[in-house]
């Protein structure tokens, strides 16, 4: 039995490319502020949009937010709240179709945000593979430590909502 | 920020569809669901399963207290946010004694800061408090050397007599004259409102706690074994001074409350509905109060610092900062 059956999941892909700590506190189980306006946006953005799509969908221990099929093409997608953090969501759906691709599935990619009516398309190559790879084994070792990375100013401090945690 | 729902009368509550209403004689109140975040209940209401099922997937907290205004239970919700880690932690520190008796000084230390920041406000507007000060003053010095939660206990049960000593000078009425305090039931008027704002506290924190990751039912100063819940009580400290005992000489001062507002029952005094109403609404004008936050950055209201104080703890316990309590700077 391994020590720990801790597995790197996409939304910790997504908090590694904004926030180290927030990696941490979320693998912890330590969610943030349920009652944080942003996070009951994106909540409600999610519930509300692509009703006609199959969504939620779980596939190992990652979470695949919307499946649908266009021409023939198996398409992944991932609902954001808006284009704010392209490199983490790209990275984060890049993760999808890198599992996926490990599970023997060939699909594409595409970032849904439904807010700003954009649909982005992402591709997982080598670099992205690479990176992710790279990704993986640091998040494993942040989260390994016994203690979160010690909270630190950054731009995405502001809307976070895990904000008042870190700076009571 | 979501609300507090208060109900005094009685009547019925059901689920309808996605929302919630309260059926009375008079008609029906519907309460928007995704706009409060608890439920206080003094009045004799009827309600079903699917409506506590509902509650549960809002995330919703119903407090019930009884005829006498005593709290008499909570509908607490399922668990929703869970982490073994923190729940462990928070455990280890009880075990420790070292640790568990380092956390109740802290509670206490805060809670004595507090009831002098109240008495000097006070003091600095005529009201000769200098006794009270004084004996304050030299007990926290005691607060340190305790060497057992037990000791800790009886040094801050004589920090509150200090502090309640001073109350006759504040509030100088003499329709409100106060005895010391006593409970269950309070024998005079000025101890049945400490009794009701206590309670209210202890609710207000318990709601709280809900939305952390702690377990509201390990807490330090307080003990834990014999109850269900007990974080909320140590937590309560520090906020009882600055919110109910200021509602309380607010309220006095401008006669909003007056001895009408006040029964016989029980063999004791106690607040009667309107009374109760009164000090309920000075209460929720309070908790939604917000002041400017030094570290935050922005405004927080009360009880947004009830919350911060429990991420305090939490930081605490995972050994990432040392607890400190917040106290008031009025």
């Amino acid at each position: 039995m391994p020590e720990t059956e801790f597995q790197v999941n996409g939304t910790l892909i997504w908090y590694y490319y904004i926030c180290k700590r927030q990696v941490w506190l979320m693998a912890h189980a330590l969610g943030p502020d349920q009652e944080d306006n942003n996070l009951y946006q994106g909540r409600t953005i999610h519930e509300f949009s692509y009703q006609r799509d199959k969504k939620e969908i779980n596939l190992g221990n990652i979470k695949i937010d919307l499946v649908r099929s266009e021409k023939g093409r198996l398409i992944i997608g991932e609902i954001k709240k808006s284009s704010k953090f392209l490199t983490s969501a790209t990275r984060q759906l890049q993760f999808y179709l890198w599992q996926i691709e490990q599970m023997g599935i060939a699909a594409c990619g595409e970032l849904f945000i439904p807010e700003e009516k954009q649909r982005i398309e992402v591709i997982l190559d080598e670099e992205a593979r690479l990176e992710l790879e790279t990704a993986t084994k640091k998040i494993i070792d942040i989260v390994e430590k016994a203690a979160p990375p010690p909270a630190q100013k950054i731009k995405w401090c502001k809307p976070c909502a895990y904000a008042e945690f870190c700076w009571a | 920020m979501k609300k507090a729902i208060y109900v005094f009368n009685e009547g019925k509550f059901k689920r309808k569809d996605n929302t919630l209403y309260f059926e009375t004689e008079q008609g029906k109140r519907y309460i928007p669901v995704e706009d409060i975040n608890e439920i206080h209940v003094y009045g004799e209401v009827d309600l079903n399963k699917r409506f506590l099922e509902f509650l549960t997937q809002k995330e919703i907290i119903l407090h019930f207290y009884n005829n006498y205004g005593y709290y008499s239970g909570s509908y607490y919700p399922r668990e929703h946010l869970n982490s073994g880690y923190m729940t462990l932690h928070q455990a280890e520190h009880y075990l420790d004694e070292q640790r568990r008796l380092m956390l109740a000084k802290l509670f206490v230390q805060g809670a004595s800061a507090n009831m002098l920041e109240v008495l000097k406000y006070y003091h600095n507007r005529g009201k000769d408090l200098t006794r009270a000060l004084q004996s304050i003053g030299n007990l926290i010095d005691r607060i340190d050397e305790s060497v057992s939660v037990e000791v800790l206990m009886a040094v801050e049960g004589n920090i509150r007599d200090a502090y309640y000593s001073a109350f006759n000078t504040i509030i100088d009425k003499s329709d409100f004259l106060f005895e010391g305090r006593n409970r269950r039931p309070p024998r005079d008027r000025i101890n049945a409102l400490i009794s009701f704002g206590n309670t209210m506290t202890y609710t207000a924190c318990l709601s709280e706690i809900y939305r952390t990751h702690l377990d509201p039912r390990i807490s330090y100063l307080h003990t834990t074994n014999f109850r269900r819940f007990s974080l909320n009580l140590d937590i309560a400290e520090i906020f009882k001074p600055i919110l109910v005992d200021r509602i309380i000489f607010y309220l006095l001062a401008r006669n909003m409350l007056r001895s009408t507002h006040f029964e016989n029952k029980m063999g004791g005094i106690l607040l009667n509905d309107k009374g109760r109403q009164v000090f309920v609404n000075e209460w929720e004008k309070r908790l939604r109060t917000t002041i400017k936050h030094r570290d935050i950055g922005h405004e927080v209201s009360y009880r947004r610092l009830i919350r911060l104080e429990l991420y305090k703890l939490e930081k605490h316990l995972i050994g990432e900062k040392l607890y400190k309590a917040y106290v008031s700077r009025w």
